[in-house]
């Protein structure tokens, strides 16, 4: 039993050798974690306190939530309240989201996180507390409608979650290495996106679909590592790839 | 810097040694609980400290600041007689695999930081020293909350086993294969290109 669980992790992390990006390393996690029930995922370092939500974004290193939830989250600041991150300050272990929701119940902010995520069916999870080496903390956690860890499987899901984490942060490593090259229709779209165009006005200009837009604002929100169309816009205009 | 100490220059290292005992009873028995190793005469010595052992100190102002200790696998070492549940199959043996034990920073380094600084000088220590000994692996366990940050040294760690708890702490056992990149990647954290061993034993191409 152990000794196939130990062979299934090995395979785990030799295919997590091959992945060249979050979203495959998410892809992956997906398949070794269905077992469990898991739909969503986040993997990131967790921003000091006071950090502003456009700045919370850039310390997600894999976001595998829905959309709308991000962006709302986002946008009520959610992220100091939600009870599963602030319980990170307390537990270096995982733990399921269950099990702590009862010690903020006193909160009518974590406790409206926790029933909006519900919503989202984002409904039970574990957390896992990680430390990175200059000591910030970092986490990640899996959730679904239904998920559910079996305690004798916790360490392994800790252990899957830490080499997920690792990689992710080679990835980055070799990311900002890497000089990003947006191609010419990509920066015509981003520029236009800047100038407050939306995708159809933009898909008119340039004389093509709203699905081609659509399309080159997603490669090139890929390649700026952004979260949404804003994140990229934003970075772009940082790293000066448009005016 | 580190001092190398072993069987040919121990003699030389009398009153280091006996500094290295003491921090190793201070963090290992005092912080840790590691009781069955307490000593009487609060100098931590154990069965393992042979003539094989191989002491990496990592000296400031003439203290011993940090420690960690290396043994050869083709003896009998901590993961081969103490925890080999750790293990699931063969253990790896080899004069090409050391066991890397006894990793402690002292109590006056351990500010915010520091720590990290002082652990990153003993890992820089250990792959220069292993590279100038054909030395290409190290077997060593650690609290699973450990492995991240070791993973991001870039050395390459395989699972033994599956984490267990010992003394209320998920533990995992791994082999860690270390090359150029590792020392590359150390020396960068360190933000010194510098050799860390107070006699240098790799030469200039390697790294």
């Amino acid at each position: 039993m152990s000794r196939k669980t130990l062979d299934l992790t090995l395979a785990y992390l030799r295919s997590l050798d091959r992945t060249a990006s979050a979203h495959d390393v998410a892809a992956l996690l997906r398949t070794v974690l269905d077992r469990y029930g898991v739909e969503h995922m986040l993997a990131g370092t967790i921003p000091d306190p006071g950090t502003p939500p456009g700045r919370q974004y850039g310390h997600a290193l894999l976001d595998g939530m829905p959309t709308e939830w991000i962006r709302r989250y986002a946008m009520r600041g959610y992220l100091f309240r939600d009870a599963t991150v602030r319980h990170m300050a307390f537990s270096q272990e995982p733990f399921a989201w269950t099990d702590i929701a009862a010690r903020y119940k006193d909160d009518p902010i974590s406790v409206r996180v926790m029933h909006e995520a519900g919503e989202f069916g984002i409904r039970a999870g574990v957390t896992i507390p990680l430390m990175t080496l200059d000591a910030k903390l970092a986490g990640a956690s899996f959730s679904g409608r239904h998920m559910e860890v079996p305690p004798e499987d916790v360490g392994t899901l800790q252990l899957i979650a830490t080499y997920a984490f690792a990689q992710l942060l080679l990835l980055q490593g070799t990311a900002a290495k890497a000089p990003i090259r947006l191609t010419s229709r990509e920066r015509e779209v981003l520029q236009w996106a800047a100038d407050g165009k939306t995708a159809w006005e933009i898909g008119e200009i340039l004389g093509i679909s709203q699905k081609g837009v659509e399309h080159h604002l997603g490669t090139s929100r890929r390649k700026l590592g952004a979260l949404n169309g804003v994140q990229a816009v934003a970075t772009a205009l940082r790293m000066g790839l448009i005016a | 810097m580190i001092h190398v100490v072993d069987a040919a220059n121990i003699s030389q290292y009398r009153h280091e040694m006996e500094e290295v005992w003491r921090l190793r009873h201070k963090v290992f028995v005092e912080e840790k609980g590691w009781t069955d190793l307490a000593k009487p005469d609060g100098r931590e010595i154990d069965q393992f400290d042979t003539p094989e052992a191989v002491h990496l100190l990592v000296m400031e102002g003439g203290a011993v600041i940090g420690y960690s200790r290396l043994l050869p696998t083709t003896r009998p070492h901590l993961l081969s007689e103490v925890f080999p549940h750790l293990c699931e199959g063969d253990l790896p043996r080899g004069p090409r695999i050391w066991e890397w034990t006894r990793q402690a920073v002292a109590p006056a380094h351990r500010a915010r930081g520091t720590s990290r600084l002082v652990t990153v000088r003993l890992m820089a220590g250990i792959v220069e020293w292993g590279m100038a000994h054909g030395v290409t692996s190290l077997v060593t366990m650690m609290p699973l909350m450990y492995l991240l940050p070791f993973l991001d040294t870039h050395f390459r760690a395989i699972p033994l086993g599956l984490p267990t708890v010992i003394d209320g702490e998920r533990t995992i056992a791994v082999r860690a294969e270390f090359d150029t990149r590792t020392l590359k990647r150390l020396r960068t954290m360190r933000g010194d290109a510098t050799p860390v061993l107070a006699t240098p034993m790799v030469s200039e191409h390697a790294a």
